[in-house]
């Protein structure tokens, strides 16, 4: 790529995170909402940890699990899912028909996103500690945060590549974005160790093949169990391994996809 | 108004409803949505209650079957909430047909009920689907035992108690509606506050005496927590459970619901009506 491109597509990328943070904070009652509705979701899972007297680290789990919960919605709802309502909104035609990388236009919307959600974030990680009093053992701190964005980098990496499948879908990106929710949280073990004995050996090998799952494991070992990066070096790698495999995957899938909705003169369909 | 008039106009809203809910997908793929989200729902819960009890040393059946029915009955509550949040909004802005209903001789309220009857529909095939498979997971695959006996479920008490309920969640909804039509875009966090707010205060998957006192105020409020507390007796007759008292409350709270709801949405129609919200646009 020349050096002019490259500025190019960056000034896209920065055009885009710019929308997405005005956007952000332009509405304070969904800054509320994504605050509160999250811990009263949690709320309800901690209770079910101690009606079954269960050690106070797992509420810690749930904390953890809760607050990556915000990023996976984010790529959800604010990548995968953007290119259908760009589409509704009659904002995709324009995309495509200027000369700028569709690439571009996914970073500057996975930059601003994160940003946005790292602070609801960060928010509700304080009210779920403290309001439930869970230990934190953060011994490594500079482990917890590696894992912490390379989780970032692949579950956004992987909101790019479903982004090219939400780009043509009518109604059912609405339904296909909900689906994704709940069979996720249940298969990366958002409320729960996916390692412990009790879950079946098909359901952890089917929980292998999200980042979450590595991602959540990770952070949990790192800022609730007090371990450090020889207990987590696994994770790391695997990581690094969804992140290698994923974005150039989002790329292909990208200009497929694209081409295919050109053919079908499905780009532009609003209403479906 | 005539009966007759009402009858259609609900029959037509649920057929509509079902038509929206359904034809974006072939009927495989729309049951596979409509098993998978309930089901994973039920599974998180379910997992979370045998990690911990694994953990702590003792998995009790009685708990479980206490999450297992709560969880999956709950459904109701998410489906009548989702399609009457969404109701305005789609209608209003995304489709722009609210104002034809408008105008038409069948009232708004009773087309309201149509959708929502129709996803009153929809979680019954859930509900179902989910128990199967509930218990097919954790009974057959994980060894928790069901200990329900489906021959002897008292189907009068369950379809008593699960009318009022329905009507009582359609009454919340009617107040969703109402809140839906003076605003824009809250439609989502709306479904979400109303129904997280049941979920963690209504005893649906843990037991209410372990929130703080003020929780358990709110609890006792709910018209939720009376719903689940007979449903769970119509199925499993736990010997200390006064029936009779936790009807009352479930009537008292759903007659006090469905007043307010009513005026709310009353007031809404007259204010929308009045500051020309019935056709406003937004983002589509």
């Amino acid at each position: 790529m020349k050096r002019e491109e490259l500025v190019h597509n960056l000034k896209v990328a920065y055009a885009r995170l710019w929308v997405r943070l005005k956007g952000g904070y332009r509405e304070p009652e969904w800054l509320v909402a994504e605050l509160v509705i999250p811990v009263i979701t949690l709320s309800a899972y901690v209770f079910l940890y101690k009606m079954v007297n269960a050690p106070p680290e797992y509420a810690g789990f749930v904390i953890i699990g809760g607050t990556m919960m915000a990023f996976w919605a984010n790529v959800l709802w604010g990548m995968s899912a953007q290119f259908y309502w760009e589409k509704e909104v009659g904002n995709l035609e324009v995309y495509l028909v200027a000369p700028i990388s569709r690439m571009a236009i996914l970073l500057g919307m996975a930059i601003g996103g994160f940003v946005n959600t790292v602070l609801r974030a960060v928010a509700i990680f304080i009210a779920g500690i403290l309001i439930f009093q869970v230990p934190i053992a953060i011994y490594e701190p500079l482990t917890a945060l590696l894992i912490f964005f390379l989780t970032i980098g692949a579950l956004y990496a992987l909101g790019m590549m479903f982004a090219s499948l939400f780009m043509l879908y009518g109604r059912e990106a609405w339904h296909t974005a909900s689906l994704l929710q709940e069979p996720i949280q249940f298969l990366s073990g958002t409320y729960f160790p996916t390692t412990s004995q009790v879950v079946p050996y098909m359901v952890q090998l089917l929980s292998s093949l999200i980042p979450l799952t590595f991602g959540l494991d990770g952070i949990r070992k790192v800022a609730i169990l007090g371990q450090g990066i020889s207990d987590v070096w696994l994770n790391i790698i695997a990581l690094v391994v969804f992140i290698v495999v994923l974005l150039p995957l989002a790329r292909l899938a990208l200009n497929f996809m694209e081409n295919l909705g050109k053919k079908e003169g499905r780009l532009t369909l609003r209403w479906q | 108004m005539a009966i007759g008039t009402i009858l259609r106009t609900i029959k037509q809203a649920v057929w509509l409803g079902w038509k929206v809910e359904t034809n974006w997908a072939d009927p495989v793929v729309f049951a596979i949505y409509y098993l998978i989200k309930p089901v994973a729902g039920l599974l998180i819960v379910g997992f979370i209650f045998l990690i911990g009890s694994v953990v702590s040393g003792a998995v009790n059946p009685e708990l479980f079957m206490f999450l297992f029915i709560g969880n999956s009955f709950f459904i109701y509550v998410v489906q009548i909430m989702m399609t009457m949040t969404m109701l305005i909004h789609e209608d209003r802005a995304h489709y722009e047909v609210l104002k034809h209903i408008y105008l038409t001789p069948g009232s708004l309220q009773w087309y309201i009920v149509g959708r929502a009857l129709n996803g009153v529909m929809n979680a019954s095939v859930s509900l179902l689907l989910t128990l199967g498979l509930g218990v097919a997971v954790f009974q057959y695959g994980l060894g928790i035992p069901i200990q329900i006996d489906w021959l002897n479920i008292d189907f009068g008490l369950l379809s008593l108690t699960l009318l009022l309920g329905i009507v009582c969640f359609m009454a919340i909804g009617f107040i969703l509606c109402g809140i839906n039509i003076m605003t824009s875009k809250v439609q989502f966090m709306l479904n979400e506050y109303v129904s997280g707010t049941l979920y963690l205060f209504g005893g649906v998957v843990f037991l209410p005496e372990l929130l703080p006192q003020w929780g358990q105020h709110i609890s006792n409020a709910l018209p939720i927590t009376y719903f689940l507390r007979i449903v769970r007796f119509s199925f499993l007759h736990q010997g200390s459970f006064d029936v009779q008292m936790n009807l009352l409350y479930l009537v008292a709270t759903m007659i006090a619901t469905i007043l307010v709801g009513l005026a709310v949405f009353k007031v809404a129609m007259f204010k929308a009506r009045r500051d020309g919200l019935i056709d406003k646009k937004e983002e589509y």
